[in-house]
């Protein structure tokens, strides 16, 4: 609370003062970093290089923990009347981020160079495209993106009578292989075929991933008062998920944190997981045998989720500082700089000339696992995102992790979560939609 | 005679004189006194009073959609007793205090008892058994996800010899709190062991060797004499123990984030969700408004009920 807030403005404050007594334009950046210091240490590269090409600006670059940190922290700046120029946010929080009329929409600067946004927006990658416009403004700048993708065990998928080259394609190649691949000793079980990351954020990132692979939309992509969480593509795929556990028993019950499912997929109990492409390096690190990466299997059509992180620059800043930030994002989103901070944390870069690159045509050529992240990317589909999104999120998580434990059938996890979805919602659904001329 | 002397020496100066001379003097001494604390009192007003002023201003302050401020009321403190994850979270939080408080002064009155001689091998013991007090809660959490990993876990590995594996601790809503309050047993015995530890060097061994002498045995000696003598030192640790209840919560965003199933969401990280994940800041300040009121109360009640029937050795 304020406590908190109070804490958080200290320490801008603190940053914001940092920096040298000079001419240029001065602005801050906010930014996390999910994994590791490296990234960091990179990040303030970045800035560096990007100040020395632009002595008219003088960046100080702020990391400012996690997502959800960066997200507090920004807030807490923007109500203490000394915003960030720019931060880099959880792509799917900037709908409440200009729900709550905190961001400045890019279109006017965009216009100023006399382009078109639609034209600006062409840049990227079609499936960003969601998460950058908000009620049809451009509110956010995709930098580092990331999709779900299939991690297995090749040596298991050889040892079971797997054709390692032939990753499951369908729910039921999925179902099948798994059943082969689980491996019992009396009643104890000592590989499993699949495991399922079951820790808040990353779970309803999951299923949302086989919610549209089963052909369903999870949520109004137009607008944020509406989440689809007892449509029948979303109970499909919660029953596959609870009939992989209680019916076929070859995913363990109960939720899996991540950390365990990572060590289980490290020490050979399970032979497939889901996890981003953002943990690929992560995996390649850790990992003994030898893995492979495959699209999530499809139901109905492939299609996952996006995710990863967008900049933003939050209102309450001056013009002049308006533009020095533009120009900051401009140069974070250019091609060379986007496929280098790709090549280096793992992340798929959001603009496509990335990809036109010789030096990144050649990584793509030598890591066949980035290429099938890039494959997926055509099959990408927006970051759900409504009002009050991590709450609305956490509603389906708890029905999901009571299922996953037995407590619940898939269509009682299913009800119980859209009704605490739509009490959720409800302020924002009253007073949009359900606002009516009296 | 003797009498007389003795009022004299008892009556001394005049007694008007005397009243003033205090009066100047506890005048003098309170100017110095206060001069002497008003830099920590202002930093206490700033930094602890306001907040908590803001904190029962914003509890009681009520936002329409969009955050915009709407007048007084006490709005906030219903919608929080309609939220049906409030009550659970307050009920973790007893069952969570409960399972953790009593269990960890218990093992640390029972350790520090058995390791109070000052041999080598006590002093060594002692070492190991505070050193979880001097590791970060955080980076006990991080080890305990290790720890409590079905199937690969040191818990796991050791269970499966007894034939128990496979319980997946932390994922089980039936069994996540319980292994958060084994983490916090664990973590806060050794730390309470050492209070307990000074309580015990306090109490005069004469004591106990005139109960030797009287025939009473170690197991009488320690009901009658020791824990009686402990009393103001079980009390102190008592709201220490209390107060970790309410404000330690490392362990359980490291570990579970609250889940599965709200089933470790105590009631720090209720307000963490409510202010931060939710921007429901007049929720989250009516729920902090709540749950310090109820620490105080209980911290006042613990520490009157032990200080009745409490001996204080000269």
């Amino acid at each position: 609370m304020r406590v908190m807030r109070r804490i958080a403005l200290a320490a801008a404050l603190t940053a914001m003062t940092a920096g040298a007594a000079t001419a240029a334009t001065r602005i801050d950046f906010f930014f996390p970093v999910p994994v590791d210091g490296a990234l960091a240490k990179e990040m303030q590269n970045l800035v560096a290089r990007f100040n020395q090409e632009n002595p008219d600006i003088e960046v100080t670059a702020a990391y400012t923990g996690t997502y959800d940190e960066t997200d507090i922290k920004t807030r807490a700046a923007i109500k203490a009347g000394k915003p960030p120029a720019v931060a880099l946010m959880s792509a799917n929080f900037i709908t409440q981020y200009h729900i709550d009329d905190l961001v400045e929409a890019f279109d006017p600067l965009v216009r100023a160079e006399g382009k078109a946004p639609e034209e600006f927006m062409d840049g990227f990658w079609p499936a960003l495209v969601g998460n950058a416009r908000v009620d049809g403004g451009i509110y956010g700048v995709p930098f580092q993106n990331s999709t779900p993708l299939l991690y297995y065990n090749v040596d298991a998928f050889k040892e079971a009578g797997l054709d390692p080259d032939r990753p499951p394609v369908t729910w039921a190649d999925w179902l099948e292989d798994a059943r082969k691949l689980t491996r019992r000793e009396g009643d104890k079980t000592t590989r499993y075929g699949i495991m399922l990351p079951g820790t808040y954020d990353i779970l309803g990132w999951t299923m949302s991933a086989l919610t549209l692979s089963n052909g369903g939309q999870y949520y109004n992509p137009d607008w944020g008062g509406e989440i689809y969480y007892d449509k029948p593509s979303t109970v499909g795929a919660l029953t596959f998920v609870d009939d992989l556990v209680h019916k076929f028993k070859v995913m363990p019950e109960g939720t899996i944190q991540t950390p365990a499912m990572n060590n289980a997929f490290f020490g050979g109990q399970v032979a497939m997981i889901v996890s981003s492409t953002g943990s690929l390096s992560f995996i390649r690190q850790n990992m003994k045998v030898p893995f492979k990466v495959a699209f999530i299997p499809r139901n109905v059509r492939n299609a996952v989720p996006i995710g990863g992180a967008s900049l933003i620059i939050p209102k309450g800043n001056s013009k002049e500082r308006q533009e020095a930030a533009w120009k900051l994002v401009k140069w974070l989103t250019s091609p060379t700089v986007s496929g280098g901070w790709s090549r280096f944390t793992g992340y798929f870069a959001p603009v496509k000339a990335a990809y036109e690159l010789p030096e990144m045509k050649d990584f793509i050529d030598k890591n066949p696992d980035a290429k099938v992240a890039l494959e997926q990317l055509a099959f990408a589909k927006p970051w759900f995102a409504t009002y009050n999104t991590v709450a609305v999120r956490k509603a389906l998580e708890d029905e999901v992790q009571a299922m996953l434990s037995g407590k619940k059938t898939p269509a009682e996890a299913a009800k119980a979560a859209q009704a605490n979805a739509d009490a959720l919602l409800k302020p924002y659904v009253d007073a949009t939609a359900l606002n009516l001329p009296k | 005679m003797a009498q007389a002397l003795a009022d004299a020496a008892i009556v001394g100066p005049r007694p008007e004189r005397l009243i003033e001379a205090r009066r100047t003097r506890g005048f003098v001494s309170a100017h110095a006194a206060f001069w002497l604390l008003a830099p920590s009192l202002f930093l206490l007003f700033l930094f602890t009073y306001v907040p908590i002023l803001e904190a029962l201003m914003q509890a009681v302050s009520l936002e329409g959609f969009g955050g915009k401020f709407s007048g007084y009321g006490f709005g906030n403190f219903q919608r929080l007793f309609a939220d049906a994850s409030f009550w659970k979270a307050l009920s973790n939080n007893l069952v969570y205090g409960l399972g953790t408080v009593a269990p960890s002064i218990a093992l640390a009155v029972l350790i520090a008892v058995a390791l109070q001689d000052a041999t080598r091998l006590n002093a060594f013991l002692r070492t190991v058994i505070v050193f979880p007090v001097v590791l970060p809660l955080v980076a006990v959490a991080t080890l305990f996800a290790f720890v409590l990993m079905p199937g690969v876990g040191l818990l796991d590995y050791h269970l499966a010899k007894l034939g128990i594996s496979g319980t997946n601790w932390l994922g089980n809503p039936d069994t996540a709190l319980y292994a958060i309050i084994g983490l916090s047993i664990w973590k806060n015995a050794g730390y309470y062991m050492l209070f307990v530890l000074a309580g015990l060097q306090g109490i005069a061994p004469e004591l106990h060797e005139a109960a030797k002498l009287d025939g009473a045995g170690a197991f009488t000696r320690f009901l009658r004499i020791t824990l009686p003598l402990l009393k103001p030192t079980l009390a102190f640790i008592l709201v220490i123990a209390m107060i970790n209840v309410v404000t330690q919560i490392d362990h359980v965003i490291v570990l579970t984030g609250g889940g599965p199933s709200d089933s470790t969401n105590i009631l720090l990280n209720y307000i963490f969700q409510a202010a931060h994940q939710q921007g429901d800041s007049g929720r989250a300040a009516a729920a902090t408004v709540i749950s310090v009121a109820a620490l105080l109360s209980l911290s006042v009640a613990s520490l009157k009920t032990l200080e009745r029937g409490m001996h204080y050795e000269s």
